[in-house]
């Protein structure tokens, strides 16, 4: 069963196409990287697909409902790490963790909260108010909170940016770790990090979606030597 | 509920912004202290009459500091978030007008303490006036939440600081509308902050009669559109592209 089906998605800011078009099946349990250069439409796919702005054409199916008519349904079950660190600055760590238990009603609230605290080794940041954490610990705050109602969707947009090698490795376990039993759509600008997480890539550029597939079927696809210079070729049609 | 957990957070956020809390609180008592120490020979300026002026003075500063959480949280990137969570249009409303509730009743009765100290007569009236305030309040708060969703941060102080002058011009507060003119006396029949005034006022003094039905009109008219105008600029915003 396919977890995203999107058909035709195209979205419109007054005359700039941000999005054009694009069709894409993503099964359930895979991590789909979506690639693409500054301004390629990624955020703005994610946050169609998310349900915080309206497609101007197409459909979005997640989990057989649409997203048009079970909002809120399919809300319960998605997550979003936004691009920009989303946390509430003046509350702490803990109370921002409570705050969004409580956005999602989650039942067994301290057990999922201790358990993020820990995947996330948020112990000595815990009482710090969020606005005073560094730029690194505020998105680890941020993309920790996106799994407190456990979701089956998960957008995670650009999560390792601003974080240092030590953080960034680690998150790359705790998503290793969810991989197969959630679906994750994943943007990056990182190209090592999209070819060791991702089962399958996307590569947009200019509203559309271009190229799909493994990072070695796109390899071989352009005859490169590895994927940076095979992204580099298909993102810039061979210009670079 | 989604609601209360909005509210509690919102009612965080506010508290932990101690300048608010000066312009709603530490400034009215002042003025209340000091206009009770210069004895303006005017009826408007007497304990039972200027405490409801202050109230009204209090609940202007919390149109502006709603109207400027309402602005800071759709400029934030935590709205967004919030708008890809299951929380309804209604959760959103009723949880910034709730968060501000305590701060109304930590206001009144402030205000009244003050009031009783300099001279005020401790009645029962006052308890309803509490009661009747936070009624009156709903305007003021969802006047912020209709400005708040209009307008940047950077724009929300200022809007909310007219609506400070309007209430202290307007209200008759300070100077009865007689004063100074026909038209301007209409215009403070139009605004409703003479409505909320004489509504808080008649309730102090148990006298009914200084309580118009225009008024009583006036208020429920501005408190329903306000809200509807509110509930439905907000939704607009939540789904737009530019939150
Ligand atoms: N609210 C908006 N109004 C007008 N144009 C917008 C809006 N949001 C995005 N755009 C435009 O749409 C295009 C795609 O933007 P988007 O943020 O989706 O790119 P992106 O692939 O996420 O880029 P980046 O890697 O820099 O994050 C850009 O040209 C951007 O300027
Ligand atoms: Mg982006």
């Amino acid at each position: 069963m396919y977890s995203i089906e999107i058909r035709d998605l195209t979205k419109k800011f007054k005359d700039k196409v941000a999005v054009n078009n694009i069709s894409l099946k993503i099964k359930e349990g895979e991590l789909f990287a979506l690639l693409g250069v500054n301004g390629a439409g990624k955020t703005t796919t994610i946050k169609m697909l998310s349900g915080l702005i309206l497609p101007t054409s197409g459909d979005i199916i997640i989990e057989s409902m649409d997203i048009k008519k079970d909002t809120l349904k399919i809300k319960e079950i998605l997550n979003v790490s936004p691009q920009e660190t989303a946390i509430a600055p003046n509350l702490t760590v803990k109370e921002n963790l409570e705050f969004m238990a409580g956005v999602y009603q989650i039942k067994n609230k301290d057990d999922k909260i201790n358990g993020l605290i820990k995947t996330f080794k948020l112990d000595e940041v815990l009482n710090k108010k969020a606005k005073t954490l560094s730029g690194g610990w505020q998105r680890k705050v941020s993309i920790a909170i996106s799994l407190i109602n456990d979701p089956k969707i998960l957008f995670l947009d650009e999560p390792t940016l601003g974080l240092d090698v030590i953080a960034r490795k680690e998150l790359w376990k705790v998503i290793k770790g969810l991989k197969g039993k959630i679906t994750i759509i994943l943007t990056t600008h990182y190209m090592e990090e999209a070819e060791s997480l991702s089962d399958r890539i996307g590569i947009m550029s200019n509203g559309k979606l271009i190229d799909v597939g493994t990072s070695k079927e796109l390899i071989k696809k352009v005859k490169s030597k590895n994927f940076e210079d095979a992204f580099v070729k298909i993102a810039t049609g061979g210009d670079l | 509920m989604r609601m209360l957990n909005f509210a509690k957070r919102n009612f965080k956020e506010l508290i932990r912004d101690p300048l608010s809390l000066v312009f709603e609180i530490i400034l009215p008592v002042f003025l209340l202290f000091i206009f009770q120490q210069i004895k303006v020979p005017d009826d408007a300026y007497k304990l039972e009459n200027f405490t409801p002026g202050i109230i009204i003075f209090g609940f202007s500063f919390i149109t502006l500091f709603t109207a400027t959480l309402v602005a800071k949280d759709r400029g934030s990137s935590l709205l967004i978030r919030l708008g890809t969570s299951p929380m309804k249009s209604s959760d959103y409303i009723l949880g910034y007008i709730l968060s501000l509730i305590p701060i109304i009743i930590i206001q009144d009765i402030l205000f009244f303490i003050v009031a009783i100290l300099l001279g005020l007569t401790f009645t029962i009236n006052i308890i309803y006036t509490i009661l009747i305030s936070i009624l009156v309040s709903v305007l003021f708060i969802t006047l912020g939440i209709l400005i708040g969703s209009l307008v940047s941060e950077k724009a929300s102080g200022g809007v909310g600081s007219i609506i400070v002058q309007l209430v202290c011009f307007t209200s008759g507060m300070y100077f009865s509308k007689d004063l100074v003119g026909k038209m301007f006396s209409k215009v403070c029949e139009i605004l409703p902050f003479e409505s909320c005034l004489n509504i808080i006022k008649g309730t102090l003094n148990n006298n009914m009669q200084i309580i118009e039905t225009r008024n009583i009109i006036i208020y429920v008219l501005y408190t329903f559109l306000v809200l509807i105008i509110s509930v439905i600029l907000f939704k607009k915003r939540m789904t737009s592209d530019n939150k």
